[in-house]
């Protein structure tokens, strides 16, 4: 049971979604890039991360900006797994107590 | 597994059956994060009238959690197929930083199997792959972008969002909301362990920065997909005009 629209939809979807995976690497392969563009680079990963996850930093609820103070604290010293576990134990913890 | 443990000296040592196995184990923390929200997403759709057959092929076809969330909450009977897709490359227009990010690393392997692994580009993928190649290439191991641990990770990723979001959508209206458990902080977790790698001093971090600020107040103040994308570029204008102090 697929609809036709769906479908179209669907596989729309899937093209454009592709195209932005190779685009920034058929742009990118084999240039050698300036100092200031390397600067740019560099940074670009952090730039994304820090961006997907900015609306956790403006939560309107106090216990999740606190959960999230845990969760910042937990992954400046402790590595991946207990950071996570921190961070959803912390946010399920205090989103219960707090209300 | 933290990317430093993952990249520790046992870990590395040759074995391309060892190499995707560190994939796939430093891929577990993040999968606690992606399958309550791939469970919700199976849930959303099915309300929205996908069957548990046209979940799966989205999920599996355009495997991009964040396009596929705004596409359901626009999903209409039939749906707006040009405004589905226009926000679709808005969401991932992100992906576009992230393959060049990672372009310099993939210059060693043939053009089929980069055009093939770059399907399965993800925010996770992309992350702990890129997090890896950087830290082989401080330790001086040449390649420095392992293909075979970039794919256990993204394997990993693609069969529980894609097993996940079909289960979400046979179960459906079993679940319930799922962010009152507080599953969703494993992203912030997730991302911010992997920015502590990237760390090199508060100078090369004044861009995170701004696009931390410039993300949240678009976040706040402008409705839709934006925020992302807004926060992103105007990091990467601070590095550049920063760079040209230097």
């Amino acid at each position: 049971m697929i609809d036709m629209a769906t479908l179209a939809t669907i596989v729309l979807m899937a093209g454009v979604t592709y195209l932005t995976r190779i685009g920034g690497y058929v742009m990118l392969r084999n240039r050698v890039l300036g100092a200031r563009a390397t600067a740019v680079m560099e940074a670009a990963p952090g730039c994304v991360l820090i961006s997907v996850i900015a609306p956790a930093f403006v939560s309107r609820n106090p216990a999740d900006l606190l959960a999230l103070a845990i969760t910042f604290i937990a992954a400046t010293r402790l590595s991946m797994l207990p950071t996570v576990l921190i961070g959803v134990a912390s946010a399920g913890m205090l989103r219960h107590l707090m209300g | 597994m933290s990317v430093s443990e993952a990249t520790s000296s046992e870990a590395i040592d040759d074995g391309s059956g060892s190499e995707f196995r560190r994939g796939v184990m430093s891929c577990v923390p993040v999968l606690l994060g992606t399958i309550p929200y791939a469970l919700v997403l199976g849930a959303q759709a099915t309300q929205k009238g996908l069957s548990a057959v046209e979940l799966p092929l989205m999920t599996g076809l355009n495997f991009a959690g964040g396009s596929e969330f705004a596409a359901i909450q626009l999903w209409t009977s039939p749906p707006h197929i040009a405004l589905i897709v226009a926000i679709t490359f808005l969401v991932n227009s992100r992906h576009f930083l992230m393959g060049a990010a990672l372009a310099p690393f993939l210059e060693h392997l043939p053009q089929r199997k980069t055009f093939a692994a770059l399907f399965f580009l993800c925010d996770e993928s992309w992350a702990l792959g890129l997090a890896d190649a950087r830290q082989r290439a401080s330790a001086g191991i040449a390649p420095a972008f392992s293909l075979r641990y970039y794919m256990g990770a993204a394997l990993a990723m693609y069969l529980a969002w894609v097993g996940f979001t079909a289960a979400g959508a046979l179960l459906g209206p079993m679940l319930g909301d799922v962010q009152h458990y507080g599953f969703d902080m494993a992203f912030p977790a997730v991302f911010l362990v992997l920015m502590r790698g990237m760390w090199k001093g508060m100078k090369a971090a004044w861009p995170w920065l701004v696009s931390l600020v410039v993300a949240a107040l678009v976040y706040l103040f402008i409705p839709g997909a934006w925020y992302v994308a807004a926060g992103a570029v105007s990091g990467l204008l601070a590095a550049w005009l920063m760079a040209g102090d230097a």
